[in-house]
């Protein structure tokens, strides 16, 4: 039985002069439980549109998605996003040990239970001296690692990440994926993972879609990815996973600009 | 802070001799009084009470109408701002009606309420709530839409993603728009008492002109920069005290990074 199955899942937007544009057509996945699955595409293809809709913040315009068979009604406590903004999606007014404590606290655990769970997963992602720090005081590397650790906290079944560490600098950038390979191996959640990059893509990823560039996006081929470990570029089998998915991305921005 | 204590000390006492030098010298001493006699004045004053008297009386108004101003303010601002439909009643008008000055309410309030207390508190009001609404509206608003939705992710509820998102967030905002109302309300009440009363700093003021007293005039401003001076000070206090964390926001906000 598969986590997450979304099923000929379209979108619609309409702008203000009553216009539709039709921004996702069809998207038939399929998610297995501990799955670390990453969407691929160029910027503007609909990936974040389709991971809102999971995450519920949307509503489908046609189709149908099920999480463990349940269909979706609104943001619930098992899918949690993780953004790419951190400085505002964190809450700059409580310590990194606020943030972490908020999910188990809105669920009613007691205070000794959160305490708990919060220096757990404060050590998962190595923040455990940081507890009474406020996010300003943080690196963007850090605050990042707050917003998993808070994620983690209320254990939810899915984690939704949209191109979480884009805005950071290259070699903090290496670090976390490292970091987020060990915790997703580690804890064994299910991860929709959104990024345009394809290196991040095949080191993190064992499911993978590229999408087709907008509009009336749907997903163009669907890889399952199976590299030897430790995941590496150097390694001939992910050079070469890496071409051909290059060319397939570089097909659609070509078709896109035709279009244009 | 010592040097900066000497400069300022320094730079006021240069300030008061050129004072004293230009109203001995050159200026009509009934328009201008040299600093001593307003010194001296303001000692007479504090003496008898009297100057104390008019202070209070001014100060009680703003701070009765302040506070009522700013819990009807914040209360009305924030229904504004999670109200999408309230916001596109009330913005428009508020926005027209931001430009009045409280001073030009003056003679309406007076034509209104008469001659007593009732209106200096409509002008102090109308004053503080304007805006503190629009910046208690702006700072709702303001709230960074993925914050709401992190809320969403684990498991807060409408109320709660209220109280623990939306509010803290715009504190920073609704803070400012106390401290703008503090000075409109003293800009409001001194207006007010010029015209229409008869105790307070700003009739000193007035009577000073009508019974040409130009010492106890000056000693009318001096208080108003002082009260204003003082005021503010407290304002910042009690912030500092009660809402220290907020104050790491608005310094983390502002670009402030602890060493």
């Amino acid at each position: 039985m598969s986590k997450l199955l979304l099923t000929n899942v379209t979108k619609n937007f309409s702008n203000s002069s009553g216009e539709v544009t039709c921004v996702l057509k069809g998207i038939d996945l399929e998610i297995s439980d501990g799955a670390f699955f990453t969407l691929l595409g160029a910027s503007g293809c609909g990936k974040s549109t389709l991971l809102n809709i999971v995450a519920g913040f949307e509503d489908v315009s046609g189709g149908e998605i099920l999480i463990d068979s349940h269909a979706i009604e609104g943001p619930g406590t098992d899918r949690t996003v993780i953004f790419q903004d951190v400085s505002n999606a964190l809450f700059p007014y409580m310590t990194v040990f606020e943030n972490v404590e908020f999910g188990p606290k809105m669920s009613g655990q007691r205070k000794s239970d959160r305490k708990i769970a919060v220096e757990k997963y404060l050590k998962l992602v190595s923040l455990e001296n940081d507890a009474d720090k406020f996010p300003f005081e943080l690196s963007g590397g850090m605050k990042q690692r707050v917003q998993i650790a808070r994620s983690l906290a209320n254990e939810p079944d899915i984690l939704l990440m949209d191109e979480p560490f884009g805005a950071l600098d290259a070699i903090t950038k290496k670090h976390l994926q490292m970091e987020l390979r060990k915790i997703w191996q580690e804890t064994g959640i299910t991860i929709f993972y959104i990024t345009h990059d394809i290196i991040e893509a095949l080191i993190l990823s064992t499911r993978l879609a590229v999408m087709t560039a907008g509009p009336e996006t749907v997903l163009k081929e669907i890889f399952d990815i199976d590299l030897a470990e430790p995941r590496s570029p150097a390694n001939p089998e992910f050079a070469a996973m890496y071409q051909k998915i290059e060319d397939l991305i570089d097909e659609e921005i070509k078709k896109r600009k035709l279009d244009e | 802070m010592n040097r900066n204590h000497l400069i300022s000390s320094f730079s006021i006492f240069v300030f008061l001799v050129i004072w004293h030098l230009m109203s001995v010298n050159y200026f009509n001493p009934i328009l201008i009084p040299p600093p001593i006699k307003v010194a001296a004045k303001i000692f007479e004053m504090s003496e008898d009470g009297e100057l104390f008297f008019h202070v209070w009386a001014s100060l009680y108004r703003v701070i009765v109408g302040y506070f009522w101003g700013c819990v009807m303010g914040v209360a009305i601002g924030v229904a504004i701002g999670l109200s999408s439909l309230l916001n596109d009643y009330l913005d428009p008008p508020m926005q027209f009606v931001r430009n009045i000055t409280p001073v030009a309410i003056v003679p309406l309030a007076i034509h209104a309420f008469g001659l007593d207390e009732a209106s200096k508190y409509v002008v102090i009001i109308y004053g503080t709530i304007i805006p503190v609404i629009l910046n208690t509206a702006t700072g709702i608003i303001s709230v960074p839409k993925i914050r709401i939705q992190a809320a969403q992710c684990l498991g807060a509820s409408r109320f709660e993603i209220i109280k623990k998102v939306v509010l803290p967030s715009s504190w920073p905002f609704v803070l400012t728009g106390l401290r703008l109302a503090l000075g409109f309300a003293f800009m409001g009440v001194v207006a007010a008492e010029m015209i229409a009363a008869d105790t307070g700093v700003g009739f000193l003021i007035m009577q000073s002109r009508n019974m040409l007293l130009p010492e106890q005039m000056f000693t009318g401003l001096f208080m108003l920069g002082l009260i204003g001076m003082a005021t503010d000070r407290t304002f910042q206090f009690i912030i500092n005290k009660v809402m220290r964390r907020y104050m790491i926001l608005i310094m983390a906000e502002s670009g402030f990074k602890k060493t």
